[in-house]
């Protein structure tokens, strides 16, 4: 039997990691795994799984949940969400991860798989134009997830043969799919807005959606070819971990629109300028009138950057190729909506 | 001429490239071999005359295959001319079949026996007089190198085993291509083959590597890319025909027969099923780019290049065009001619291939069920064209490429630009004569 834990395995992609190998239980030719969660509190409740729950940020709850679970394995999701401040991001991304790894030390764990972000690459002002983990951090990040994130990274693959641990890190890029609160759910709401008709930018800038269940996928895999082999190089490193089907930017929120019998008329085509520049002004309106800001120069730049990568490393090196094509996932994402709240569909 | 110019009006770089193209078609190197006088003083008759029906034969294809390399050019002339003998029995439906399928399936036979020849076609068959004439091919066939000879009956001999079969087979004669695996069969047997062979002349020629003949993959989809993308333009022509090459697989999918898709009720599903065809077309793409990157000789490139450039061009055109279904639809010949005149390296045509990819993502439509499907089919595209152009431009450091995109220029701008320079010169002039604008305008009102 295999102990794995999952910390943040309550989380949108833990989940559906935790998914995934329950899925492998059931099937007799799979290997089976003793399941546990950690996490800051329980939101599933399996039979099958055990809870720890506690804060990454105190040594102790994590310590403790990995001794008791008895894991050799872990695969570690755990993340703050996006727009919080910096201190969380740094003790939770950063200070939590060196807890995990002090803590794999302490009770002998063997491998150990980290959820990273495609984002980590990006400066917030350049393209990432078909992109490989041949590309450097860059000197300013982002955001301060993006800043952490990075840090832990680096953290979690030096650590990669010491102690006995083995570890490696995973790099998605636009995760969506079902349950997710973000990237679809954004979406919707623009159309329920009714402001499918704006454009900003040309439309050329390719973008790297990721259906969950793909990344989800990537873990297991991550950590199936983790080994102590040194011709299989999967300890140390990191991968990125995409669809493999760049689209345009928009044809994204264009095909989600569509399952729900929504065409735009037409479309307001405005250059990433003048988007820039109205969404000055709504920041300030918004921030005037205290609404909640939803276009914002943020967004604008977003929806007007490429970001694309070259996943050939982890087609090789992994063995991955995506279970579920773009078009499926979509789909999939898009009726999980539906059931979640009926007055979308029609 | 003055037609080109004129649908090129509001394209003034294609205008430019026209005039460019005139100029330099009249004075130096004549697009025939055969007016450059001093170089085939020397030739035989047979060769000559072989020349002579490359010109008579072919249209587009004769033009680039005169510009290679001396050796290359007569093996890959007669390569043509074994071929297009070919096709002229397939094709002309006068002859009985009992009668064309022998020839059919002893073609390569036959292109190896003196002084056959064959007088039995129709008298409205074009090309009739290459296959009466035929011991001049033969001849000139015989002298050629046995690298070349061997490449040209392999094709030879599958090409026409491939129609026999084709001729013979009943469904396909009367109910046209069924599934999308024999829609990409028969584009193999007509045109996959073709590529095959050329690749396999030039590796033999030495001029290119070994590789470029082995990896047939990409060899095909150069052809399979091509004639993908005719057969999607020729709709109507090939159906007035009563020839059916879309396959009934895709077709069914939006119109209980084929010829319903001109039916003006039918539009939605006809474009529908025209993006269908463009998106099977578009998969052969990433390989047609992979293939012209391997290409080491220039004139070789420029032969490649040419024809995929504007059949990237032409499916940009088609995509949700509905025109097809009404009339035949053509490039516009100032955009071939700026087309040809850019297609001289391998980074210039990835940019083309860009730019046309860039038109069919913006004619996308949500509503189209296949739009995710083409959205992805041109974002695999783009990724190619990025790493081409990547592993091209660390490779060519030492030897700069040269860009001939001094004229990229976009077409708006130029076009603003005519428009001022033509406001301020009429109201220069104007104000030399000391005509004002009142006047202009009251002349026209009031006195027309």
């Amino acid at each position: 039997m295999n102990h794995v834990l999952v910390i943040g395995g309550d989380g949108f992609l833990g989940r559906w990691i935790v998914e995934l190998l329950l899925r492998r239980n059931s099937d007799p030719n799979q290997p089976n795994y003793a399941i546990s969660i950690f996490d800051l509190q329980q939101r599933y409740f399996d039979e099958s799984l055990t809870y720890y729950t506690g804060n990454l940020t105190q040594y102790e709850d994590i310590n403790l949940a990995i001794a008791k679970s008895r894991a050799k394995t872990l695969i570690h999701t755990a993340s703050p969400p996006h727009g919080l401040n910096s201190k969380i991001y740094w003790d939770v991304n950063v200070g939590g991860t060196k807890n995990v790894l002090k803590a794999c030390v302490e009770n002998g764990v063997e491998k150990l798989v980290f959820t990273s972000s495609a984002g980590v690459l990006y400066d917030g002002i350049s393209d990432l134009v078909n992109v490989d983990e041949t590309a450097s951090f860059p000197k300013v990040f982002h955001d301060d997830y993006h800043e952490t994130k990075a840090e832990a990274e680096k953290i979690v693959l030096a650590a990669n043969r010491q102690n006995g641990l083995l570890t490696c890190a995973i790099r998605p890029s636009a995760i969506f799919g079902p349950r997710d609160q973000q990237l679809a759910a954004g979406m919707i709401k623009v159309m329920e807005r009714g402001q499918t008709k704006f454009q900003i930018g040309d439309n050329f800038n390719l973008f790297d959606f990721t259906y969950v269940e793909n990344v989800a996928y990537a873990h297991l895999l991550a950590m199936d070819k983790l080994s102590s082999d040194p011709d299989i190089k999967v300890g140390g490193e990191a991968f990125l971990i995409t669809n493999g089907t760049p689209i345009p930017f928009w044809d994204m929120p264009r095909f989600i629109w569509s399952q729900f019998n929504h065409y735009p008329p037409y479309y307001i085509k405005m250059s990433r300028t003048a988007g820039l520049a109205l969404a000055y002004c709504a920041e300030w309106a918004c921030y005037l009138l205290n609404r909640e800001q939803g276009f914002t120069r943020y967004r604008v730049k977003y929806a007007c950057s490429s970001r694309y990568f070259n996943i050939n490393k982890s087609k090789t090196i992994l063995g991955y190729s995506p279970p579920v094509d773009l078009e499926e996932g979509i789909k999939r994402t898009c009726e999980h909506l539906v059931q979640q709240n009926p007055k979308n569909g029609k | 001429m003055a037609k080109a110019l004129i649908d090129s009006a509001f394209h003034p770089t294609e205008i430019i490239a026209l005039i460019q193209y005139k100029f330099t078609q009249s004075s130096s190197s004549s697009s025939s071999v055969l007016t450059r006088k001093e170089k085939i003083a020397c030739w035989r008759k047979s060769k000559i005359r072989c020349y002579e029906f490359l010109n008579l034969t072919s249209r587009s294809f004769a033009v680039v295959i005169q510009e290679l390399n001396e050796e290359l050019r007569d093996a890959v002339c007669l390569f043509y001319l074994v071929l297009r003998g070919l096709d002229t029995i397939e094709d002309d439906m006068t002859i009985p079949i009992e009668k064309k399928l022998p020839i059919l399936r002893d073609w390569e036979k036959i292109i190896a026996t003196d002084g056959w020849n064959f007088t039995e076609n129709g008298p409205d068959e074009k090309d009739r007089q290459l296959l009466v004439e035929y011991p001049v091919v033969i001849e000139e066939l015989e002298k050629l190198d046995t690298v070349y000879k061997e490449v040209i009956f392999d094709i030879a001999k599958r090409m026409s085993n491939g129609m026999a079969d084709y001729a013979t087979n009943a469904a396909h004669n009367e109910y046209g291509v069924n599934t999308i695996k024999d829609y990409d069969e028969y584009c193999f047997y007509v045109a996959g083959l073709v590529g095959l062979g050329l690749s396999n002349l030039f590796s033999a020629s030495g001029l290119e590597s070994p590789e470029v003949g082995k990896n047939t993959k990409l060899s095909i989809s150069m052809g399979l890319f091509l004639q993908k993308t005719n057969i999607i333009r020729d709709y109507l022509e090939d159906l007035n025909e009563n020839r059916r090459f879309w396959p009934k697989e895709i077709w069914s999918k939006y119109a209980s027969n084929l010829s319903d898709l001109k039916d003006p009720d039918h539009k939605k599903q006809a474009i529908d099923c025209l993006s269908n065809m463009c998106l099977d077309a578009l998969q052969h793409v990433p390989d047609c780019l992979v293939y012209m990157g391997n290409i080491r000789d220039q004139k070789i490139f420029n032969f490649c290049a040419i024809p995929q450039v504007m059949a990237i061009a032409t499916l940009a055109l088609v995509f949700k065009n509905y025109n097809i279904y009404l009339r035949n639809v053509k490039i516009r010949k100032g955009e071939t001619v700026k087309l040809i005149q850019k297609a001289t390296n391998i980074l210039n045509v990835i940019d083309i291939f860009r730019h046309y990819t860039q038109v069919i993502i913006t004619k996308n439509d949500s509503r189209d069920p296949n739009f995710l499907k083409i959205s992805i089919a041109c974002g695999q595209i783009k990724q190619w064209c990025q790493t081409l152009e990547a592993s091209h431009k660390l490779s060519s450091k030492s030897k700069a490429f040269n860009k001939t995109s001094e004229l990229n220029l976009f077409d708006a701008q130029l076009f603003i630009l005519f428009v001022l320079l033509l406001l301020a010169t009429t109201g220069w002039a104007m104000h030399l004569w000391g005509i004002h604008w009142e006047q202009v305008v009251n002349h026209l009102i009031f006195f027309n």
